[in-house]
């Protein structure tokens, strides 16, 4: 499953938690950027991780959302 | 600028946005961050979380190596004890003299106290690292924990308590805890909850009398009652730390900000956009859009997040389960949404944040 995320930049409040589970796919400036991948489970633990739900995980094939 | 760059008074959250965006957006000037505390700033949400139920996890923002490479400088274990804006200094308890461009002050918020508490050993307050580390110490198993006052410090450290098997009352003067904040009917709420895990609530009223030899040994409330204990916690509110500055009034000075709890933002995610809005205004910059306020709290495992303001609302729509804790609560305000509380279902909150921005023109 390649998934794609998606960040909304007016909802990240450069809390860090993503970066904090998945420094190898999140950096954290202003607001969060992705700077690579990992596994999907991986990716859904960051993207829950986060205190303002701003980061949308999304399958890329189908386009479904995945999280949240 | 000139040669003194910009001068930082505070460890916290908004200094540490101030200096990085500061540094992000290429101002190449002396930065200096003149902190009380002997440590690297560091974040405080977890003091009442993950610090206090023992898990040692680094809560500084930044390494030394960043503050080296970005050449931030830190001044630790300093406190500023006075402003002299006419001359652009910080004194500091030391008697050094800082002198400053810029000035952000940053110094956050102090507890609240309650002056008869203040005499004994085992009466705590939480603020600062140390501060968790003490009151840690003194949540034993089987031990029991007063905590004075029902709002969100208070109910986090609760939750952490009972999950250290540490027996819990919380007194609060409010019919429910967070009752100003989110109104009694989501107040109660709480109360069920922290009711289900064990805690003894004690509402509508307060400590009369502390006794004990040194220690608080037993708390009278002001029905006669009385409570034995082994530890207090007063958790009562806070105020914006200014007094250092030896001024009446610091809003108006030429080249001094001020951000996050010293400005009466009380809370994390306003500290971070306020230090950050203070680096754009000292470059000259826009002023960053203005975000929903809004904030989270774990408890009991559960996530808890609410964004902008219910004190204005005069009605309350509930979905979801409140006893199986998984619902959202979306406050209105003559039909218009003002707010929302989303318990247990972060999956919520985009939609009530596109919902509630929507109505307060804060997103297109």
């Amino acid at each position: 499953m390649a998934l794609r995320i998606e960040i909304d930049e007016a909802a990240c409040a450069a809390h860090g938690d993503c970066e904090h589970v998945a420094p190898e796919v999140f950096r954290v400036d202003d607001v969060a950027v992705v700077i690579g991948s990992a596994p999907p489970d991986r990716l859904i633990e960051a993207a829950a991780a986060c205190p303002s739900t701003a980061i949308t995980v999304i399958d890329d094939e189908t386009g479904e959302q995945v999280y949240p | 600028m000139d040669a003194n760059g910009v001068v930082i008074v505070g460890g916290g959250l908004a200094g540490q946005r101030c200096c990085e965006r500061l540094r992000r957006r290429g101002y190449e000037g002396r930065v200096r961050m003149v902190c009380a505390e002997p440590i690297r700033p560091y974040d405080r949400p977890p003091l009442s979380k993950e610090l206090l139920a023992g898990d040692d996890r680094a809560i500084s923002f930044r390494d030394e190596a960043w503050y080296r490479d970005n050449e931030v400088e830190l001044l630790l274990g300093t406190r500023a004890e006075q402003l002299e804006p006419t001359d652009r200094t910080v004194v500091a308890a030391t008697g050094e003299r800082i002198r400053y461009d810029k000035l952000l002050i940053a110094t956050g918020a102090a507890p609240r106290t309650l002056p008869a508490a203040e005499r004994f050993a085992n009466v705590h307050m939480l603020r600062t690292v140390a501060d968790a580390h003490a009151l840690r110490d003194a949540l034993h198993p089987g031990s029991h924990l007063v905590v004075i006052g029902a709002g969100f410090i208070g109910l986090e450290v609760a939750s952490t308590a009972r999950r250290l098997g540490v027996q819990v009352t919380l007194v609060e003067a409010a019919a429910t805890p967070l009752e100003t904040v989110l109104g009694a009917g989501v107040g109660g709420w709480f109360a069920g909850v922290h009711s289900e895990e064990g805690v003894r609530l004690e509402l509508s009223t307060a400590i009369e009398d502390f006794r004990g030899n040194g220690r608080v040994e037993e708390l009278r409330l002001r029905d006669g009652r009385t409570i034995e204990c082994n530890s207090v916690l007063v958790a009562i509110g806070v105020a914006p730390a200014l007094d250092w500055t030896g001024l009446d009034t610091v809003g108006d000075l030429p080249d001094v900000h001020v951000a996050g709890d010293a400005a009466g933002g009380q809370h994390w995610e306003a500290a971070a956009q306020q230090g950050a809005a203070a680096a754009d205004a000292m470059l000259g910059l826009d002023p960053p859009r203005a975000q929903l306020p809004s904030f989270w709290s774990d408890q009991y495992g559960t996530r808890i997040q609410y964004l902008g303001d219910a004190r204005r609302a005069d009605s309350l729509e509930v979905d979801g389960s409140p006893t199986d804790r998984d619902f959202t609560a979306l406050f209105t305000c003559a039909g218009r949404p003002v707010a929302a509380l989303v318990v247990g279902r972060p999956r919520a909150l985009p939609a009530m944040r596109r919902l509630i921005g929507a109505s307060n023109g804060t997103q297109d």
